[in-house]
């Protein structure tokens, strides 16, 4: 069939793009070890920037890239060096943590300054094409080959044949070693988040360029993609990404013809998923590679836990028990049953990121399986609320450590990277099962919270289900981590290897945390579908991941309370700029980037 | 924007009413929609809409020599954050109607609220036929999708399409588009050979339009929104796909040209209003529109704009309470529209029948009424 | 005696470097056996191969008459080998309490009913439940922790509430030690127990070294500092260029003409200490 071509080509043409943000991706990953969640917002700076150009300098291609180039460069400086380079002893996590948080600066600036409305970056190149089957590729499609091509090639000779490239892949090898050899690493760092930015900015005029079409929220999608790409081609693999995009790429298009449209992302996450399982260091790795230096100690900050007496936690339940007393605003009880609903969320996913060290970015996916498993119990079964809840919270836990099972053996990154993958797949999964899940139409006239026949559907009542049930939750958690299972979990955490060398399975102790975190998100999903009465496919986004990964690590990982903390905060403080509108995301990312930088192990430490 | 000496002079001349009315408490409606977030663009959208229909109805003295005002509750459209502002809302009595949320989880998810507050929810995007199934409090002035695609398919029947092939955004809304439209095609005498379901964040529509065109269809009915009609369309064109499109109305906005350029010329884009219909309800929108903010009015912004003006006359007609805003919706007939040509809500539905629907055509990059030239064979 | 360990023709290899040529090792019960050799002569790869952290090319390795090679490091820990690592891997941010736990983890009974398929939902409803029978479980080894960290005299016990990392790294190194004695190992491998000591903590060390073969231990010991293993091993292999170059008794391994030429071949390495 003709179209196998056509499919072919797109798939290349769309891989091509994905290329140009996973080559700058890579690169950071490679010297820093760090998943930059940042480089597609720069992709979009550098797009608006070359707008900018466009529109009121009206400066030719090549001066506008130049420009981009230049700018892009400086801003990958100044994130080194302002946002990334003070937490250089932090933990692992803080940086990453700090990426999340230049992100969501970096978007809200550009929507404040530009509005949000979509704008037209019209490609001032000549507009010849030349047939390739059925369709045709354009001078843009060239140009933007020749860009990821160049640029790999020319990263490669840098890193060959200079001497300041060999200091970055002496870095990327072993940081310690290259500072006692003298190697200055920081700049050696700042170096490549200039490169690394110079690239994402051009990447994002040429694909502005490409679509003719920028907006400020174009930058996470571009992150997500490339991170699967790089994965594909092996983590912090320069040309390894540019094949990996092309193969996602070609895979999305394949996927589109054989499936459909809707199937599409599905089909890159299950290739992720795939070769993480099948092939973690990526396609290009050696199967047997040595295993990994250890990370003793560093996953954690070390600190000291803030140790909160026993009367202040009985006296913080008690009052907060007391909050619907008070003739207190319904909203005030409204966000504090959030607050509390998250905080299920937060200490589930410090159960596993925080104290068994899996840092999941997919969380919210367990809430979506449990908000469906209770709303479907309750209405396709008929069962009443206060036995849906429950079991929807045991089908979480079974489906939910099902799910992540396969990715048991990944360590670090990857298993942030696998369980982002799982995410996308739940929720394309009941978008697409219809029979099941009635597709994008969702689930409506869920009943609302009850025993019996006494309706629980006012602020007050709900507030106190969802406190008590947090409350209950978070005591059997503490004492899941009093007993020996908490011991081992933290062991898993701070050296699996030596934890194996102990007789734990890691296997069977990871699926006992991921069922009992699973459990705790599942009641929350569940008790939210039935709050809100309809749900679908969008209800949980990849955003709750990140804000209940935020929430964990604001409170200090692996604390329950700080989880709680947490919660609290992060959900009361957007509600508390409200009346900042359009600035309150830009708040709350400058907030989070100070905490991160003065208290990296939480409020309450980690423990 | 430039200012003027008449400018100047309607500015002034704007604020001696709004002194005037200052000694009078304002009448509050609660919008709770995106100001932030993936759908920011929308909500920025609304308050122009919003803005533009105050500069008029306080203007003029407001209702009854009070002033309309709103405050507007960014919730992202996230029904976490849509609950928590509907008990902000409902919970603050100077607030006699609330506006939004922009999707539809966002506003279900919020309606038990309003419902049991007796605080009506007018949801003016809403288009999931179950979103005034939430109670008797859940209103929208949205277009229904029940009546608008059997208008498409005529449509898509008078460029004499037998055998189209449709690409809808794979949502609740596009959903609900999709299914009226295949739903009313036989009727017309056409098959629908192939429908593409796209993710909400997609971009690139090339594999997707390559499996439309194998189905051999003779033309393409978007459903989508501006943004991605425009990508689909350029994206067509440089796939090698000839078929003329027909586009539904969430893509008339002057982005859908600006983002498509030469991809939609030629494509066709049925829409509730054009500025060029000489009615004076569009034309004194359209006019002021382009004035305050040097662009051209979309979709979202005239269902805003409407909305609006629908307060005014319900304040006005039937009192400023909430129950009021009920007993008025019940009640109210024949208020002006730019969208529809005349409102009535049907009580059974909480819904409103009898749009205008257009067929535009773009033509050297503006959009112009249809002449009634058929597609060209491709 | 019978043979505790036996390695027949072990072999590993790293793309194109051969780490451990075709060896041969056994151990009998009770036996104290020391491999000495220069850096990279294969020492540690060979102790990653038979606690299971590396799987052999080649070659049979066999603990109590069980063929173990390729067996999960948690298994072969369970069937009662311990062992410590070259450059210390404690867990740094549990307690010195915590850690030495760990160690007994292959000892918990009643906390982990056995009921097939079921098994790890079990465990968790005995952790949240704890009946009797669970507390008693964890409070003997709790004592049992006090006893072991008493071996080391009062370097331990005093911080026995203290996170790892705030340790020394002697500390540590005997933290690591504890922690696999808490498995009550049949056999015991230690690498280089005493790197990074003073010669009062080497010799503190090789005196509690000497205890556990006095209590019968079996030992596989790596060491640098030749003296220790001088004093305390029955029998010596001699490894180099991933070789077994010579096996005997002490002394007869250390005047080995092989032995000498491959530590002053190695001189420039700056280990050896003939």
């Amino acid at each position: 069939m003709g179209s196998w071509l056509d499919y072919t080509i797109n798939g290349l043409i769309i891989g091509n793009i994905y290329a140009l943000v996973a080559v700058g991706l890579a690169l950071i990953f490679g010297v820093s070890n760090l998943i930059n969640f940042a480089q597609g917002s720069v992709y979009a700076v550098g797009a608006y920037i070359g707008w900018t150009c466009f529109t009121y300098l009206h400066t030719p291609l090549a001066v506008t890239a130049l420009i981009v180039v230049v700018a892009c460069a400086g801003l990958g400086v100044a994130i080194e060096r302002i946002g990334l380079r003070p937490l250089a002893g932090a933990a692992r996590i803080a940086p990453l943590l700090a990426t999340i948080g230049i992100s969501l600066v970096l978007d809200q600036l550009l929507q404040i300054v530009f509005t949000p409305d979509p704008r037209a970056l019209t490609s001032p190149l000549p507009n010849w094409r030349i047939s390739v089957g059925g369709g045709t590729i354009g001078a843009l499609d060239l140009l933007i080959a020749a860009t990821g091509i160049v640029s790999a090639a020319v990263l490669y000779g840098f890193l060959r044949f200079t001497k300041l490239g060999w200091a970055v892949r002496a870095t990327a090898q072993d940081r310690d070693a290259a500072r006692q050899m003298g190697v200055n690493t920081d700049a050696v760092n700042m170096t490549v988040f200039a490169i690394a930015s110079a690239l994402g900015g051009l990447s994002g005029l040429l694909v502005g360029m490409y679509f003719n079409h920028i907006d400020p929220a174009m930058g996470f999608q571009a992150t997500l993609k490339g991170v699967v790409a790089q994965v594909i081609g092996g983590m912090g693999n320069v040309p390894g990404a540019i094949f990996g995009s092309l193969l996602l790429g070609l895979t999305e298009s394949y996927g589109v013809a054989i499936f459909g449209s809707s199937y599409r992302n599905l089909f890159s996450f299950a290739l992720l998923l795939l070769i993480l399982v099948l092939r973690p260091n990526g396609l290009f790795a050696s199967a047997r590679s040595t295993p990994p230096e250890p990370m003793t100690g560093s996953f954690v900050t070390p600190n000291r836990p803030v140790r909160v007496p026993r009367w202040a936690i009985v006296a913080a339940v008690v009052i907060a028990a007391a909050v619907p007393l008070i003739p207190a605003i319904p909203y005030v009880l409204q966000v504090l049953t959030n607050a509390w609903l998250f905080a299920m969320l937060a200490i589930s996913l410090t159960l596993v990121a925080g104290t068994l060290g899996q840092i999941s970015l997919g969380h919210a996916s367990l809430l979506l399986i449990g908000a469906y498993a209770s709303a479907l119990f309750a209405l396709d079964s008929h069962w009443p609320v206060w036995a849906s809840i429950p079991a929807a919270g045991i089908v979480t836990a079974l489906l939910g450590t099902a799910l992540i099972a396969p990715s048991f053996r990944l360590r670090s990154h990857y298993v942030s990277i696998a369980t982002l993958g799982i995410g996308e797949i739940v929720g394309l999964v009941i978008l697409n099962w219809e029979s099941l899940t009635r597709g994008p139409m969702g689930v409506t006239n869920i009943p609302p919270l009850q025993v019996g026949n006494i309706e629980l559907d006012n602020p007050r009542a709900a507030y106190w289900i969802t406190l008590g049930i947090l409350v209950l939750l978070a005591m059997m958690q503490t004492r899941l981590l009093r007993s020996h299972l908490g011991r081992i979990f933290r062991a898993i955490r701070d050296d699996d290897v030596a934890a194996r060398a102990h007789g734990i399975s890691l296997g069977r102790y990871k699926a006992i945390a991921f069922a009992f975190g699973g459990f705790a998100a599942g009641i929350s999903g569940g008790i939210a579908a039935h709050q809100y009465s309809y749900i679908n496919n969008e209800t949980f986004t990849s955003t709750v991941s990140i804000s209940a990964l935020t929430m964990v690590i604001l409170g200090g990982m692996g604390n329950v309370l700080g989880a709680i903390l947490g919660a609290v905060a992060l959900t009361a403080l957007p509600e508390m700029f409200r009346g900042t509108a359009e600035y309150r995301m830009l708040i709350y990312g400058v907030a989070l980037l100070l905490l991160v930088r003065f208290r990296p192990q939480g409020i309450l430490g980690t423990t | 924007m430039r200012l003027s000496r008449r400018t100047l002079l309607a500015a002034a001349a704007a604020t001696l009413p709004a002194v005037r009315a200052r000694a009078a408490e304002p009448i509050m409606a609660g919008v709770s929609g995106p100001l932030t977030g993936p759908n920011a663009q929308y909500g920025a959208q609304w308050k122009r809409g919003f803005d533009l229909a105050l500069d008029g109805i306080n203007g003029a003295g407001g209702v009854k020599g009070r002033p309309i005002e709103y405050v507007f509750e960014d919730s992202q459209s996230d029904p976490r954050q849509s609950v928590a502002v509907a008990q902000k809302l409902v919970a603050d009595p100077r607030i006699i109607i609330e506006l939004g949320d922009f999707a539809s989880p966002a506003s279900m998810a919020a309606s038990p609220i309003y419902q049991r507050a007796k605080l009506v929810q007018f949801g003016f995007t809403n288009s999931h036929p179950d979103f005034t199934k939430g109670g008797d409090h859940m209103w929208s002035n949205s277009t229904s999708q029940a009546e608008e695609q059997p208008n498409l398919a005529g449509y898509a029947a008078k460029l004499g399409f037998k055998r189209p092939a449709l690409l809808h955004l794979n949502t609740d809304w596009g959903r609900t588009a999709k299914d009226a439209f295949v739903a009313a095609a036989p009727g017309l005498g056409m098959q629908v050979v192939d429908v593409e379901g796209y993710l909400a964040a997609e971009q690139d529509f090339r594999p997707t339009l390559v499996r439309a065109r194998d189905s051999k269809p003779d033309g393409l009915v978007l459903l989508s929104y501006y943004a991605d009609g425009a990508l689909i369309s350029r994206q067509a064109r440089d796939t090698g796909v000839k078929l003329p499109i027909l586009a539904g109305t969430s893509n008339y906005s002057p982005k859908f040209i600006e983002l498509g350029g030469q991809g939609v010329e030629g494509d066709w884009v049925m829409s509730t209003f054009f500025p060029g219909d000489p009615r004076p309800e569009v034309q004194d929108f359209v006019t002021r529109y382009r004035k305050k903010y040097d662009q051209e009015p979309d979709s979202f912004s005239a269902g805003a704009y409407d909305t609006m003006v629908l307060f005014s006359l319900l304040c006005a007609q039937f009192g400023t309470t909430r129950e009021a805003m009920q007993a008025g919706l019940l009640a109210i007939k024949d208020v002006p529209s730019v969208i529809y040509g005349r409102v009535t809500f049907d009580p059974a539905t909480r819904r409103v029948l009898g749009a205008n629907y257009k067929l535009l055509q773009v033509k050297d990059q503006k959009f112009m009424v249809w002449d009634g030239t058929p597609p060209a064979a491709g | 005696m019978t043979d505790l360990l036996e390695c027949r023709a072990v072999t590993r290899r790293f793309g194109g470097v051969i780490a451990v040529k075709p060896i041969d090792l056994t151990l009998r019960e009770g036996e104290f056996l020391s491999i000495i050799g220069p850096n990279g002569a294969g020492k540690t790869t060979l102790f990653n191969l038979i606690s299971g952290h590396d799987v052999p090319d080649d070659g049979t390795i066999v603990l109590e008459g069980v063929a173990i090679a390729g067996r999960a490091p948690e298994r072969i820990a369970a069937m009662g080998l311990a062992r410590t690592f070259q450059h210390g891997r404690v867990f740094a941010n549990m307690s010195v309490r915590d850690n030495i736990l760990v160690g007994a983890h292959h000892r918990l009974r009643a906390v982990k009913p056995r009921l097939p398929g079921l098994g790890a939902l079990a465990e968790l409803a005995m952790a949240l439940i704890r009946p009797p029978a669970v507390a008693a479980e964890e409070a003997a080894l709790n004592h049992e922790v006090l006893e072991i960290a008493a071996l080391f005299g009062d370097r331990l016990t005093p911080r026995l509430d203290q996170p790892a990392h705030s340790l020394s790294y002697a500390n540590r190194r005997r933290v690591e030690i504890a922690r696999a004695l808490a498995l009550r190992p049949r056999l015991l491998l230690l690498d280089e127990p005493t790197a990074g000591m003073n010669e009062t903590e080497t010799a503190e060390m090789q005196s509690i070294i000497g205890g556990l073969k006095a209590r019968g231990q079996t030992i596989l010991l790596i060491e640098h500092k030749l003296d220790l293993v001088m004093r305390l091993s029955d029998r010596v292999i001699a490894m180099d260029d991933g070789a077994k170059i010579a096996e005997g008794p002490p002394h007869t391994v250390r005047q080995s003409p092989a032995v000498i030429e491959a530590y002053l071949g190695h001189r420039a390495m700056g280990e050896a200490a003939l």
